[in-house]
């Protein structure tokens, strides 16, 4: 990577990377900047003296939507460079071959990625800052907010700054370990696609996640026993949702891969037009494992946590809705948990747009490094539209399972957490029926369409004007 | 009425054909004034230096890449003329591929790549049809290896998979791009063997890039290229006359 052409590939290769990187730093300043505005505006009208708990509570509350945005980042930026890896593999191999240590290759991979969330995290800063800016600005301008002198650069906004760039460092170097499995004999042609991506060193990984399952698991059960007596179920079911859903996230190669062939098999099926684009798209998609599923957690984990709440306050809603005579309270409570619901899905749904990103340029980048199949498939009689179909398959398969899983385990972390915490209500019934909002339903749908449609579009367009000839010559 | 290429005893003709590629001052000429006819049920193999034209002549008339003048047709139809989407179906169904490499796709197994021409034209092979193919797969020794994946395949088994896929379909010609050019000298010689007795026992029409003089020896007519024109066409020949015949080209260049 020389010369100005070889900076722009490179640039290019990691704008997807860097707008992830300002999309948690932006998140994370302001999110801090503004609750910090908030803790301001009750303390300057604090008649309860109670201003400094609501502070501490709104900067515990932030902060972990923060670490949630970020964990999601980082996912998703190691996920890219894999891919990265995967496509430079020729250029590493050629690198070897002339004497390069894989180390050095591994550490100058490393170094991107720390000017990739220099650059990203510094970026989104200021483009926090100034979304803080223009808020407070509204708002005091409508009258919703006091003019106070509001302090955007408290020294609290450093925290999310340096974890993104920390973050993204980490998240590089992990992502670029393949570096070391490259074999400088990969450079001398071979006439079989190059394998990017053993499953390997999973054994230790997948049994920590077995542990954090039953784990969380036993608690949540616990939580769940102790809620019919009291209340004070939720704390265990709490404790052990997170463990649990850790275990979850940490062996998601073992969840993702057979949810993406379930909807394969159904996406496939001769029902829906089947076909060689949409079997073909199946076999894609789960094509690398491990790749799919760390392309696919970061939506689980969004779609999850916005559906866990969402669930929870509906049930909630319901459970105490029928335990009010009075409809004036109802309405009152009705109109609180659909606020908090509505900033709950709003700040959880900033990772999964977050996770969003990293579909879009996943799928782009796997679909590029495919150029020569690509080319073949055209030359053995595939029409531009059916590798069109093809790409769009495979991407709504990739979405629709993580939008699927993400429901379900939602759901359930939902009930869960409804279960404990209320079933020793007076008047509540022993078993709590879950309340899934059509909204939710409706709304995750329509995203994941949308971001089918988006994932689509630009590999797409590049791989029907990718010509057979230009595919199919011999390096 | 136009004389058609049945009418002159051929399976594909090209006519006062040219190439070129870029503008004005860097302007390459790959192929100049090309006319040329390939024979029904012959191996014809297209010989000569790198950059002589034989690998564009290949791919413009299996319809990949179009020409800058004149004209090609398959079999009766004109493709010169032809929009994508009816060039994409042609090459489903009246031409056969075997690449120098990369041929098969990865993520399908040896029954899918051989089956995926008749798969992308949304039809089952007819009785005849999977009565041919098993046939190959027997006679190419595949039948132990249906449900492995490429990565699983040595070289000459990818190169036979892919001869297998090129005749399964029985197209009016297959195309061969450099085939033992990844291959050892065995598995060369066999893939080779293949194609010659695929023309001899099957009637199939064949026509095969090459740069190499053992490979072409295997053909029943061998076409030189060079600078962009035909200038020598002639029957079997040995390894060794076709040696000769290219070292005199370059003499003579």
């Amino acid at each position: 990577m020389t010369g100005s052409r070889g900076v722009a590939a490179s640039a290019r290769q990691h704008a997807p990377s860097i707008l992830v990187a300002a999309l948690s730093a932006a998140f994370g300043v302001s999110l801090l900047q503004i609750t910090g505005a908030l803790a301001a505006v009750i303390a300057a009208d604090d008649l309860t003296g109670s201003s400094s708990m609501v502070a501490l509570v709104l900067a515990v509350l932030g902060f972990v939507f923060i670490a949630i945005a970020v964990y999601v980042g980082a996912v998703v930026t190691s996920n890219t460079f894999a891919t990265i890896v995967a496509g430079r593999t020729r250029t590493i191999a050629l690198l070897r071959l002339v004497g390069a240590s894989a180390r050095s290759r591994r550490r100058a991979i490393a170094r991107e990625g720390l000017a990739v969330g220099v650059v990203g995290s510094v970026l989104g800063a200021l483009l926090g800052t100034a979304v803080s800016a223009a808020l407070l600005a509204v708002a005091v301008a409508g009258g919703h907010a006091p003019a106070l002198p509001y302090d955007l650069a408290p020294p609290v906004i450093a925290l999310p700054i340096v974890a993104v760039i920390l973050t993204t460092w980490l998240a590089s170097w992990v992502g670029s370990r393949r570096v070391l499995d490259v074999s400088p004999l990969q450079a001398l042609g071979g006439s079989t696609e190059l394998r990017h991506e053993e499953l390997r060193g999973r054994r230790g990984r997948n049994a920590a996640a077995l542990v954090l399952l039953v784990l969380g698991a036993l608690l949540l059960a616990a939580g769940i026993v102790i809620g019919s007596l009291n209340p004070i179920g939720i704390l265990p079911a709490v404790l052990g949702g997170m463990l649990s859903f850790s275990g979850l996230v940490l062996g998601a190669g073992r969840v993702m891969p057979p949810a993406l062939r379930a909807v394969g098999r159904i996406l496939g099926s001769r029902l829906l037009g089947g076909g060689a684009a949409a079997r073909l798209a199946a076999l894609n998609a789960v094509r690398y494992p491990e790749r799919s599923t760390r392309t696919t957690i970061g939506l689980v984990i969004g779609v999850g946590l916005v559906s866990m709440f969402a669930v929870a306050a509906a049930t909630y809603r319901q459970v105490l809705g029928s335990a009010f005579d009075d409809p004036e309270m109802a309405a009152q409570l009705d109109a609180v948990i659909t606020t908090t619901v509505a900033i709950f899905s709003a700040l959880l749904g900033f990772s999964a747009l977050i996770a969003a990103v990293g579909l879009v340029n996943s799928l782009s980048l796997s679909v590029l490094q495919r150029t020569r199949e690509l080319g073949l498939l055209r030359a053995l009689g595939f029409t531009a539209a059916q590798l069109r179909r093809m790409i769009s398959v495979e991407s709504a398969q990739l979405t629709a399972a993580a939008v699927l899983v993400g429901l379900v385990v939602g759901i359930f972390y939902g009930w869960a957490g409804a279960q404990s915490l209320l079933s020793s209500m007076p008047g509540a019934p022993a078993f709590i029926v879950p309340v899934v909002p059509w909204q939710l339903v409706l709304g995750t749908a329509v995203a994941a369409a949308l971001l089918t449609l988006a994932a689509t579009v630009v590999p797409s367009r590049r791989a029907t004007r990718v010509s057979p000839v230009r595919a199919l010559a011999s390096e | 009425m136009e004389i058609t290429t049945t009418d002159l005893g051929l399976v594909a003709r090209v006519a006062n054909l040219s190439k070129s590629y870029g503008r004005g001052d860097t302007a390459v000429t790959a192929l100049d004034d090309v006319s040329i006819g390939i024979r029904p049920h012959e191996f014809t193999a297209v010989m000569g230096p790198s950059g002589s034209g034989k690998s564009t002549l290949m791919h413009i008339m299996a319809g990949l890449d179009s020409p800058s003048g004149g004209r090609v047709w398959l079999g009766d139809t004109e493709i010169t003329t032809l929009g994508d989407a009816r060039l994409t179906e042609l090459r489903r169904r009246r031409v056969g591929f075997v690449f120098q490499s990369f041929n098969l796709v990865p993520t399908l197994d040896v029954q899918g790549n051989i089956l995926l021409p008749f798969e992308l034209d949304g039809r089952r092979p007819s009785p005849d049809d999977r009565l041919r193919i098993d046939g190959l797969i027997d006679a190419l020794d595949l039948r132990e290896r249906l449900r492995h994946r490429p990565h699983e395949l040595s070289g000459g088994q990818q190169q036979r998979v892919a001869i297998v896929r090129a005749l399964g379909t029985r197209p009016d010609l297959v195309f061969a791009d450099e085939p033992t050019g990844n291959l050892d000298s065995r598995s060369g010689r066999e893939v080779l063997g293949l194609l010659r007795s695929a023309c001899r026992d099957y009637g199939q029409s064949i026509a095969m890039v090459t740069h190499d003089p053992v490979a072409a020896s295997y053909a029943d007519r061998i076409v030189f290229l060079a600078d962009g024109r035909v200038v020598e066409d002639r029957g079997p020949s040995s390894a060794a006359e076709i040696s000769d015949y290219m070292l005199g080209m370059e003499g003579a260049a």
